[in-house]
């Protein structure tokens, strides 16, 4: 407060001049330069720990020199790499190949009737809390060790998500979209196909981010099941450990992530392509 | 849909282009509520005995003390909730409705929006294009075909919304509140608009709203309705000729009639 006799504070504002829109070129520094920043603290993190650790267990955390020299330097390395990648991503997507025709249908079911949803909701719930890994040894003696139970197992990671955010999204169409639809007395179906399915479709999407993002990881924790014939990251990872090359283990795993983000980034940019233009998560502010 | 009191009242040829309006043929009824009472599932009585019947290119108005019951009598009309008790006569293949909400399909287009109800009616695209690219003119958006509903204001979404109804040559016209969200200066634009529509297309219009000024200027005639349980209480005739002057609302018989609508809107509240 000021010391004079009236309690009025008159301060003055100064204008705030308008900021010159940013470049494409600054737009994408901005994009790219805080994870890059946030990436190298956690490199330096990673090199703290690793010069402190006792020189005999250094292996476990090999330096970027020696991930190059006895990993993705080596030629027979990178082609190894290759084709283990091919080999996970393809169970990867067959796997959602499956869960995400399964989810939208049980989504849809749900939706016909209140009825259906009762019935299959908690089954649904119940399906998803048996642990999966603990079932793999039953997998296995039922279904072999091919490519098939692996698929199983991916699709039964990706496929909750799909039906829970579809359902959310059927359940929020606009009340008076529905009406108007009823008033030309249009059938369920239409009313689904023109009305509820493009209304809920964002919902659905996040779910099969979210569904992407665990495919890949379920693909390689199903690999490390199956020990036997040519496999995927998974396996690589196990056969590493065993022959002691912990820089093939790593490059590896950081080929997984890879894989996990670039599958994760193509159903987000997908679903930004169809949504952008209209719904509100697009950002294009007018 | 089950449509238990449906009557073809008109023959469907009504809308020859002559401007008829408020000159249109008396005795030709084109809705009429015969003792109409609502009770919903959760025992609230709604309406109560509610008749009333709308001639042919007549333009109705109801205005009521908010939660009375007005919008219920568009669904009922409409055939969105049957009535418990009554019958309701009007031809529902020839429905226009427009809701509080312009409730325009975010992810269509202008065009695709007004389209959608002549695509659910099974029209062909070619026709559906060039009926919605007139309507589209009709109600001022030209040149406003390709923008999706996020990137217009409210009073431009209501207009595509006038435009989806307008493209099935309604002969009844429904309108629940559907300029109550705008500003003053839009939603008496929209009603001169309004009313050269209603020269123009000849429908028989019911609007319900809880603007006096709105009801006096849009309609031939206003009804008032009681609180809950939702009774016609007054009828006023209102005496202007159209098509109507934007001026009128500032005349002083335009005041005084809206003046003892109020006085019987009020009465109706403290009832």
């Amino acid at each position: 407060m000021t010391q004079t006799s009236s309690n009025q504070n008159l301060v003055a504002h100064p204008p705030v001049p308008a900021s010159a829109p940013r470049g494409t070129f600054a737009n994408l520094l901005m994009l790219l330069v805080p994870p890059i920043i946030l990436f190298g603290v956690f490199l330096f993190g990673y090199a703290m720990l690793r010069v402190n650790l006792e020189p005999h267990r250094q292996f476990l955390m090999p330096s970027g020199y020696e991930l190059w020299s006895n990993a993705f330097g080596l030629p027979e390395v990178r082609a190894e790499l290759f084709q283990r990648s091919l080999i996970t991503i393809s169970i990867a997507l067959t796997g959602l190949c499956i869960s995400i025709p399964v989810g939208i249908l049980l989504g849809v079911i749900m939706f016909r009737a209140t009825i259906l949803e009762r019935a299959m909701f908690p089954n649904i719930v119940a399906f998803q809390s048996i642990p999966t890994l603990a079932i793999i040894p039953l997998i296995q003696t039922a279904l072999g060790f091919g490519t098939l139970p692996k698929v199983l197992i991916v699709a039964k990671f990706t496929m909750f998500a799909i039906p829970i955010t579809l359902l959310l999204g059927l359940k929020s169409v606009d009340r008076g979209i529905i009406n108007l639809f009823r008033l030309q007395g249009a059938s369920w179906r239409t009313t689904l196909v023109k009305a509820c399915f493009p209304s809920a479709a964002p919902a659905l999407f996040a779910g099969l981010r979210i569904a992407a993002g665990l495919a890949v990881i379920s693909a390689i924790v199903s690999e490390l099941f199956f020990l036997a014939g040519r496999g995927g990251l998974g396996q690589m990872i196990i056969n590493s450990k065993i022959d002691f090359k912990y820089e093939q283990m790593y490059a590896a795993l950081i080929t997984a992530t890879f894989l996990s983000v670039c599958v994760y980034i193509g159903f987000t940019w997908l679903g930004h392509r169809l949504f952008s233009d209209w719904h509100e998560s697009g950002g294009k502010e007018t | 849909m089950t449509v238990q009191a449906k009557v073809q009242l008109s023959e469907g040829t009504g809308h020859s282009g002559t401007p008829t309006g408020a000159t249109a043929e008396v005795g030709e009824v084109a809705l009429s509520f015969d003792n109409i009472s609502m009770q919903f599932p959760d025992g609230t009585q709604a309406l109560e005995n509610v008749s009333l019947t709308i001639q042919r290119n007549e333009f109705v108005s109801v205005v009521g003390p908010s939660g009375c019951g007005k919008s219920t009598l568009l669904k009922i009309a409409s055939g969105l909730f049957p009535q418990t008790g009554g019958v309701v006569k009007v031809d529902r293949d020839q429905l226009g409705y427009t809701f509080q909400d312009a409730t325009l399909l975010p992810w269509r287009k202008v065009q695709g929006n007004v389209e959608l109800l002549m695509e659910l009616r099974g029209y062909s695209a070619e026709k559906r294009r060039q009926i919605a690219q007139e309507q589209i003119k009709m109600v001022g958006l030209d040149g406003f075909g390709d923008h999706y509903p996020k990137r217009l204001s409210g009073g431009m979404r209501m207009r595509a919304s006038l435009a989806r109804s307008l493209a099935l040559k309604p002969s009844v016209f429904m309108f629940d509140e559907p300029f109550g969200a705008l500003d003053e200066i839009t939603r008496e634009r929209l009603n001169d608009e309004l009313v050269s529509l209603f020269m123009r297309n000849g429908f028989t219009g019911l609007f319900i709203t809880h603007s006096i000024p709105e009801a006096v200027y849009l309609s031939s005639k206003v009804l008032v309705m009681s609180r809950r349980p939702g009774r016609i209480l007054q009828e006023f005739e209102i005496p202007f000729d159209y098509p109507r002057d934007p001026n009128l609302r500032y005349t002083s018989e335009f005041a005084s009639l809206c003046n003892e609508i109020n006085v019987a809107l009020r009465d109706a509240i403290e009832q």
